[in-house]
């Protein structure tokens, strides 16, 4: 943005410290509330946690109860000292790790019910593949913003992908012809947001959400007509690439070093983008166009030119993601099988901060709690399913909410840059 | 560099912005550009570095024809800019900001962060421009960001042509006094300096030849020793008074009482510390001070945008606590803002609109909660030929108007009714020699029939022309109040801290003539 001159107004009621007053009062509540629960309910439970990929014998029973009140105590103390003084500086810390502490009390809760086992292995390896979708939209919202266009169509691009992936590789019999075409697919659905946005400066929010339902009702005719026929929308499968011995180290053998093809590339997406913005001239240029295109064009970078080409290539990498709901689940293509994830990726850029790393981080949590929740309902706890489902999404807000903060994004997000503006 | 123009000619469809330029930049010359605002001198400006294309004329460097196609090739043909705006990243480091656009690498586009500070360092040493090259924009202040501006239009390849377009707009008179050094350095060792203003002392001060510029047209060709008359004269195109003419005040009852006023920002920081401060009716109290201790929060605690933490604001002899800037308004609070974009006008209303924002609901604009459009109009008519308010037609929407006849706008709307005390914040900020004279004319008027002003400026010379009293602002508190006729030095010392006793005081510099009586040029 333009570096301001002027003061910030002085506002007076929107003080910082009462922010952590009430995070600090919330952790001290909800700490004591675990501790409660711990009395009231947990006496006599175990939680079991098993190895069930690699050490398939070995498991261990924890008391639930111990484990349980003394993550409450951990919690409400952490709350109750930012109450009564905690140097400012050390607020985030101990956010964490009161956000941590009740988190994994609710976990160890979880799975005290009769019957559940929490297999670490699986759960972890399911969480990172879950975590994908979220990698691949947020990375393609990271490389877009950045370069100051808001693409709220990620879901768009999901869908195009993943309907095309899956056709594509029906019409070849080959995956990875799908998976190629499943990229160009999310391309061309973000390269029209890309002219629309610079050579047209329609309004950026709008253009998304017509993408949107444009390749909803798109993939869903499609879908409609290729039902007719067969060997259009058949099931293919991605392999497990299996790194030998490596596989067989217990927790990290499962969870890294036995995935499908889309987990590799998605985490070596996340440190080559952020290597690409904060480490090249093209990243420099990016954050450049982003935050204050006047001085870039003053600077002979031509704005609208690589904002173009950046947000073309950021529906690679959503496409990509898109490819992952069909093929990389080994599933048929239906309608509307994206399920709005495509938005909770924008959640996931926002919550990450714009920055690859932070998207990892929030994807991570996200792809963790869904995996939680499907794995819960599956063993039949006695939660209902759909209280499970917003699993995901209440956590997010306590994360957000508790240790995040405040997220400003690109100052140039979504204006429209004509040469010559100040 | 020898910088000729040729003819230069710039027209937007029938509106001819710059028409038919000569203009010779000798090699390491300082030559000043004088002109109102939207004399074209930006256009011109663009046109050399090449944002815009001119339609008709050349540009010749050395003698050899050039044109560019954007800004790239102009800074590959030598030539550097700082612009009036600052084009700084704000969350990029200085050695980030300097190099983009002409990054250092190592090759395959991965940029080397040590190359780029070095770059930075070797600038700064051999031109005297401290900068840490890790640094922050944006937490840098003004001055040192515009040091950052120079130093990367200095960076080119060969930069040895650098237009500094209003360069002193938002400086403080120790920053300008380093900025005027800086141009003399520069201009020392050869580069030639296109400095574009219409501060007539700095031009003084600094120029070697001067060219005034009106309606897009050189209208003379000057030499610095011109007096400021002179110089006025050529740019406005009739004789202007540079004096304000002003009787002595004739204090009355008290229309502002501050007392004990303390304002704590969201930060933490007392911006507002224990002031007090009165102002009088039919006085002018002048509130000198650099930008940022505190003016902003006293004008919008004033105005009620801002809630006091401590301590009372009377208007008019009664307390507003509790009373929110309509009530204020309506109990006859003028409020001129130092912003005018953000907090002066609606930018996208018209004209008309904008002349009776503060009384829309009121007869007769309003009957029964329905807006009469043709009493607006006819008010609006009235104020255009009051005021002398550029506009092709009261339906022309703000953002279309100059700064000065913005301003004017604002102006009319504040006088336009019966007020008891005015706050006017930089009132002739960005505003042209004429209309600055006319606000100045006005606010004297109004000081005369009884009304207290409260002038806020960063301008000493505007302070000087108008206050009938000076109160000299420091870290949120009064630290001085002086009479009209107390010399420059002493304000100068009180405005960074100091006492108002003779001593080193560190703005002043007796061997700097620009220190303390050219640096802080107001707008005549």
């Amino acid at each position: 943005m333009a570096v301001d001159t002027a003061p910030a107004p002085a506002l007076v009621d929107d003080r910082a410290p009462a922010r952590h007053v009430k995070a600090g009062a919330a952790y001290a509540v909800l700490g004591l509330l675990l501790v409660l629960a711990a009395v009231a309910w947990l006496g006599g439970r175990t939680t079991t946690i098993a190895f069930d990929r690699t050490l398939t014998d070995a498991s261990w029973e924890a008391p639930t109860f111990g484990v349980v009140l003394g993550l409450g105590v951990l919690c409400a103390a952490a709350g109750a000292w930012m109450l009564v003084g905690l140097p400012q500086r050390r607020f985030k810390p101990a956010s964490a790790v009161a956000v941590t502490a009740f988190a994994l009390a609710l976990l160890f809760w979880a799975y005290s019910q009769e019957g559940t086992v929490f297999r670490a292995e699986s759960i972890l390896a399911g969480a990172l593949f879950l975590s994908m979708p979220y990698i691949f939209g947020a990375l393609s919202g990271v490389v877009c913003e950045r370069s100051g266009v808001i693409n709220i169509g990620i879901e768009a691009q999901f869908l195009m992908g993943a309907f095309t992936g899956v056709l594509t590789a029906n019409i070849t019999g080959n995956i990875y012809a799908g998976m190629a075409a499943a990229m160009v697919a999310g391309s061309l659905s973000t390269m029209l947001l890309a002219l629309l946005a610079t050579k047209y400066q329609v309004n950026q929010v709008v253009v998304g959400v017509i993408l949107n339902l444009l390749a909803l009702g798109f993939t869903s005719f499609m879908y409609d007509q290729l039902k007719k026929a067969d060997g259009f929308n058949d099931a293919f499968s991605v392999p497990v690439i299996s790194w030998g011995p490596l596989a067989d180290i217990p927790v990290l053998g499962p969870v890294l070093f036995q995935q499908k093809l889309f987990v590799y590339v998605g985490l070596l997406l996340v440190f080559v983008i952020w290597f690409l913005l904060y480490r090249t001239r093209w990243g420099l240029r990016t954050r450049a166009v982003g935050e204050h295109p006047a001085a870039a064009d003053s600077m002979g970078v031509n704005v609208n030119r690589l904002r173009y080409w950046n947000v073309t290539a950021a529906g690679l990498i959503a496409g990509f993601g898109g490819a992952w709901f069909t093929l990389g689940n080994s599933l048929a293509f239906n309608k509307n099988m994206t399920a709005g994830l495509g938005f909770v990726a924008l959640a996931v850029m926002i919550v990450g901060r714009w920055n690859p790393l932070g998207v990892l981080a929030g994807a991570l949590i996200f792809g963790f709690t869904t995996q939680i929740a499907r794995d819960l309902s599956a063993a039949g706890s006695g939660v209902p399913g759909e209280f499970l489902q917003m699993l995901p999404y209440a956590v997010t807000l306590v994360v957000v909410a508790g240790l995040i903060g405040k997220a400003k994004a690109p100052a140039a997000d979504g204006v429209p840059y004509n040469p010559g503006d100040k | 560099m020898r910088l000729e123009l040729k003819g230069l000619t710039k027209r937007f469809g029938s509106f001819t912005a710059d028409d038919d330029i000569d203009l010779v930049v000798e090699p390491g010359q300082i030559h000043a550009i004088l002109g109102e605002n939207g004399a074209g001198k930006s256009t011109l400006m663009n046109m050399l570095y090449g944002i815009l294309q001119p339609t008709s004329g050349e540009i010749l460097i050395d003698g050899e024809p050039v044109s560019f196609s954007g800004p790239g090739d102009a800074i590959a043909a030598g030539i550097g800019m700082v612009h009036q705006h600052f084009k700084l990243v704000g969350p990029f480091s200085v050695a980030d900001n300097v190099q983009l656009g002409r990054e250092h690498t190592r090759g395959a586009g991965v940029l080397s962060a040590r190359a780029a500070r070095q770059a930075v360092l070797d600038v700064s040493e051999q031109y005297g421009l401290r900068l840490d090259p890790d640094a922050i924009c944006e937490d840098l202040p003004v001055g040192v960001q515009q040091r950052v501006e120079i130093v990367k239009a200095l960076s080119g390849p060969e930069t040895q042509l650098l237009i500094l377009d209003e360069p002193t707009a938002v400086l403080t008179p120790a920053e300008i006094a380093e900025l005027l050094q800086i141009m003399r350095n520069l201009a020392e060792a050869g580069t030639s300096i296109l400095f574009i203003s219409h501060k007539l002392k700095e031009v003084q001060a600094v120029a070697d030849r001067v060219t005034v510029i009106r309606r897009g047209k050189v209208v003379a060709q000057l030499e610095p020793t011109a007096s400021e008359s002179e110089m006025a004269s050529a740019m406005v195109g009739r004789a202007v008074s540079l004096r304000v003419d002003k009787t002595p005040a004739e204090p009355g009852e008290p229309r502002l009482e501050v007392k004990d006023l303390t304002v704590v920002s969201d930060a933490g920081v007392k911006v507002l510390d224990g002031l007090e401060l009165t102002v009088r009716s039919g006085e002018i109290v002048g509130l000198a001070g650099v930008e940022g201790n505190g003016q902003t929060e006293l004008a919008r605690a004033i105005l009620g945008l801002v809630k006091p933490d401590s301590g009372s604001i009377a208007v008019d002899g009664r307390d507003v606590h509790g009373r929110g800037p309509a009530k204020r308004i309506a109990d006859g609070l003028g409020y001129i803002p130092e912003d005018r974009g953000r907090d002066g006008l609606v930018s996208e209303f018209s004209v008309a609109e904008n002349l009776v924002l503060n009384q829309y609901r009121d007869e007769p604009f309003a009957k029964g909660g329905v807006v009469d459009a043709g009493a607006v109009r006819r008010r609006a008519v009235d104020s255009i030929a009051e005021f002398d308010i550029r506009t092709q037609s009261p339906e022309e929407s703000a953002s279309a108007l100059s700064g000065g006849n913005q301003q004017k706008v604002i102006i009319a709307r504040e006088f336009s009714r019966p007020r008891r005390f005015l706050v006017a914040a930089q009132p002739t900020r960005g505003v042209d020699v004429g209309a600055s004279q006319f606000i100045h004319s006005r606010l004297v008027a109004e000081r005369d029939t009884g009304t207290g002003i409260l002038l806020i400026s960063s301008e000493l010379d505007e302070i000087y022309a108008l206050a009938d009293r000076i109160a000299v602002i420091y870290n949120g508190r009064i630290v001085g109040e002086v009479d009209p006729d107390t010399p420059r030095e002493v304000i100068g010392r009180l405005m960074v801290g100091g006492s108002a006793d003779a001593g080193p005081g560190p703005a002043t510099d007796p061997d700097h003539p620009a220190n303390d009586e050219h640096a802080n040029g107001g707008d005549r």
